[in-house]
């Protein structure tokens, strides 16, 4: 079979290598260039000291030349991931954790005469239920004299978003959608308010910092020694900081749906025993998209039955307590991520090709929708077509799909703060709608609650 | 702000991290002289690993 060596479209910043993929296998490159600081990195043991501690992905080395370059030095094949995510589809904690990970692999890497060159939150991705980092190739020597040259970026790409979010106490990962590269210094400076000079730390790292920087380019750089001891400094002062910053307990949109949900004559009781037995009966389903997942409730049933599940919920605290819930149990096979249905991340960087759209992303054996096509329907307007259309891209295989009737009563609430110009939402024309790219194998009723499950086989294509 | 588009960013953050690194070596020097002397009269508990993100 002949091979197609399809370089990573976001991989071309560095020299040091590249990551590409061979019949669907990612590799990374490693160049001649960065040969002596990537054989110091495994010799030195850092490798092996930081891949045990499961907070770099290991990777298995490949003397072949793959791709037949003059640059190359080595191939390695990092352990394959299932979904790659973006620190704007983290929650708060998520981001911190990944913040404090970072600073944790400066601190253990030094100790191995190696410093991270980066410090990007996309180095990061989801890993057998945990946050871990990526990039092998972000290690190199590390020169005493040399201060951390990723300061600047840890404090534009993690430090100033969750510090926003701290004093501001709402989620704001939209800011990191607008800001890839980091949201730069200034801009974070003037939205902190007055009382963040107050906190050392806060004022060193940001208002000290943005003022330096803006009057320190202007004139030429004088050679300043650094020294270990002054690096372990400035990162346990970002540690101390970090661990400081809280996103205070809100009300989301669906705390205490279950509870309430659980009133309405044992309905949430009913539907899990329903999702069981279909869940249950399924064959060679290994990966599911839990589209609305609210607390995850649904996700650890398909979870239970060794399916790898994307929890997706628009609601960043619903998705920050599943990631809580996930981490203390030691869940591995459920991810979760913040996702807007209506509006899923686009693609964008260079050639919009750097980092990838939501749903092409989102490539499952089995779709999930319940208590969802309302919002969708009469929150958002989007008509049944356009709803299966989407649903259709991101289940392979089959989706699960709970209709609401409009006499619902939570459909009923949506519709008191807005005119009804819904007559197509009936379940005839939700049907009808879905059996364009669906056969409906089966359907069943929950309780008396009036909303009916449907278990549907995708049309082959 | 304009001569932010023709310098990297990370080469003036040097400044920065020397002047930010020199305040943080007088607070630790400072910290560590008050933990030294609360030491003398206060038996402190055993530390913990906390060095663990997950």
């Amino acid at each position: 079979m002949e091979k197609t060596i399809t370089r990573h479209p976001s991989s071309y910043r560095d020299p040091s290598g590249f990551i590409f993929t061979v019949n669907h296998i990612l590799y990374r490159q490693v160049n001649k260039v960065f040969a002596p600081h990537f054989d110091h990195f495994i010799r030195s043991g850092c490798y092996q000291r930081l891949a045990d501690k499961k907070w770099l992905i290991s990777h298995e080395e490949i003397r072949e030349n793959m791709t037949g370059g003059p640059d190359w030095h080595t191939t390695l094949k990092p352990a394959p991931l299932h979904c790659i995510t973006y620190p704007y589809e983290w929650s708060f904690d998520m981001l911190k954790d990944a913040a404090l990970l970072t600073l944790q692999l400066v601190k253990e890497s030094v100790a191995f005469g190696c410093i991270l060159k980066d410090a990007t939150p996309y180095n990061i991705q989801w890993h057998q239920g945990r946050l871990i980092f990526m990039d092998t190739l972000s290690f190199e020597q590390y020169s005493e004299e040399e201060p951390w040259i990723a300061y600047r970026q840890f404090c534009e790409c993690f430090l100033g978003p969750l510090l926003l979010m701290h004093y501001k106490k709402m989620p704001l990962q939209p800011l990191l959608l607008a800001w890839p590269e980091g949201i730069p210094l200034p801009v974070i400076k003037s939205l902190l308010p007055g009382r963040s000079k107050f906190s050392l730390y806060t004022f060193l790292h940001i208002h000290l910092n943005t003022g330096i920087s803006v009057k320190g380019n202007a004139s030429p750089q004088k050679k300043i020694k650094f020294s270990r001891q002054k690096l372990l400094n400035l990162v346990n002062s970002l540690e101390t900081l970090v661990k400081k910053l809280r996103l205070p307990p809100h009300q989301s949109t669906w705390s205490a749906y279950y509870e309430e949900a659980c009133g309405r004559s044992n309905y949430l009781g009913e539907k899990k025993r329903i999702i069981r037995e279909w869940v249950g009966g399924l064959n060679g389903f290994k990966t599911a998209a839990d589209l609305g997942a609210n607390d995850g409730a649904f996700s650890r049933i398909l979870a239970e039955n060794d399916i790898y599940t994307i929890a997706a919920d628009f609601d960043p605290f619903c998705i920050n307590n599943l990631y809580h819930f996930i981490r203390e149990n030691g869940i591995r096979n459920i991810q979760p991520v913040i996702a807007d249905l209506a509006n899923p991340s686009p693609a964008i960087g260079v050639n919009n090709e750097e980092r990838t759209s939501l749903i092409s992303r989102l490539k499952v054996d089995l779709c999930l929708a319940l208590a969802l096509i309302h919002h969708l329907s009469i929150g958002k307007n989007i008509p049944f077509e356009m709803t299966a259309d989407f649903l259709s891209r991101i289940g392979s295989k089959a989706l699960i799909i709970e209709f609401i009737p409009k006499t619902d009563v939570k459909v009923q609430l949506m519709l008191s703060v807005k005119k009804d110009i819904y007559t197509s939402y009936t379940e005839d024309n939700f049907k009808k709608a879905f059996q364009s790219y669906f056969k409906i194998a089966r359907q069943e009723p929950i309780g008396d609650s009036g909303r009916v499950l449907y278990f549907m086989i995708l049309h082959e294509k | 702000m304009a001569e932010l588009l023709y310098i990297d960013p990370g080469s003036s953050s040097f400044l920065v991290q020397a002047i930010i690194a020199a305040v943080l070596g007088i607070g630790f020097f400072f910290k560590n002289i008050w933990a030294y002397i609360k030491s003398i009269f206060v038996r402190t508990p055993k530390k913990t690993d906390d060095n663990q993100a997950h």
